[in-house]
């Protein structure tokens, strides 16, 4: 007997719920956390994860959330925190004046050096890259 | 002073993603979310190629390379 096509909803896999995905991407996090700047371990790592990541976001092997066909007129008030951060993120590179008018980067180079710091932004980038990969 | 001012800004544009990301999640609020508006961005094709995806995952993989390799 055949189902209405709206009612046959595919299980999420085991692998798929947050109660497997959360602790998967904390290790990876705690792992990433542990290798400083400049090493051939960081670039490794950091090109390892993020190339799976991509590799299962183009090839269509974990199902997608819907993305919205039309953006309603509101989403032009995103456009104020990218055009602040764009204005002072070029106005000091172009003007490369190091520590007296630092980028984000220099700015943020201090605060990663600290294992859990660098730990907890392997967890935020890591997490959003799997949000990006699964819309 | 200049080291103040560039410090302000970033700190201004971080409270500025974050409120509006507050006002999206509201009930009711016509501003989409951050997820939606990448989401939106992503679904963008030329031809059979996803270049919305494929720019936006690749500029998310340089983006981690940067701050924690580099």
């Amino acid at each position: 007997m055949d189902h209405p096509r709206e009612l046959t909803v595919e299980a999420p896999r085991a692998w798929d719920r947050p109660v497997v995905s959360v602790p998967v991407l904390i290790c990876l996090s705690l792992v990433g956390g542990q290798l400083p700047s400049f090493s051939t371990q960081a670039n490794l790592y950091t090109l390892g994860t993020g190339g799976a990541l991509i590799w299962i976001g183009l090839s269509n092997r974990v199902p997608r959330r819907p993305a919205p066909h039309r953006l309603p007129a509101g989403a032009a008030w995103w456009l104020l925190p990218v055009t602040v951060f764009g204005v002072f993120e070029g106005t000091t590179f172009v003007l490369s004046m190091g520590d007296d008018f630092p980028t984000f980067s220099l700015l943020a180079d201090p605060l990663l050096e600290d294992h859990l710091v660098r730990s907890a932004a392997w967890f935020a980038w890591l997490a959003a890259f799997w949000g990006l990969v699964r819309r | 002073m200049m080291r103040a001012l560039a410090i302000g800004g970033f700190l201004t544009a971080l409270v500025l993603f974050a409120a509006v990301e507050w006002a999206a999640r509201r009930e009711g609020s016509r501003i989409p979310s951050l997820a939606d508006v990448c989401a939106f961005v992503m679904r963008y094709e030329v031809g059979p190629v996803p270049v919305g995806r494929i720019g936006f995952l690749g500029f998310w993989w340089w983006l981690g390379w940067h701050f924690l390799a580099r």
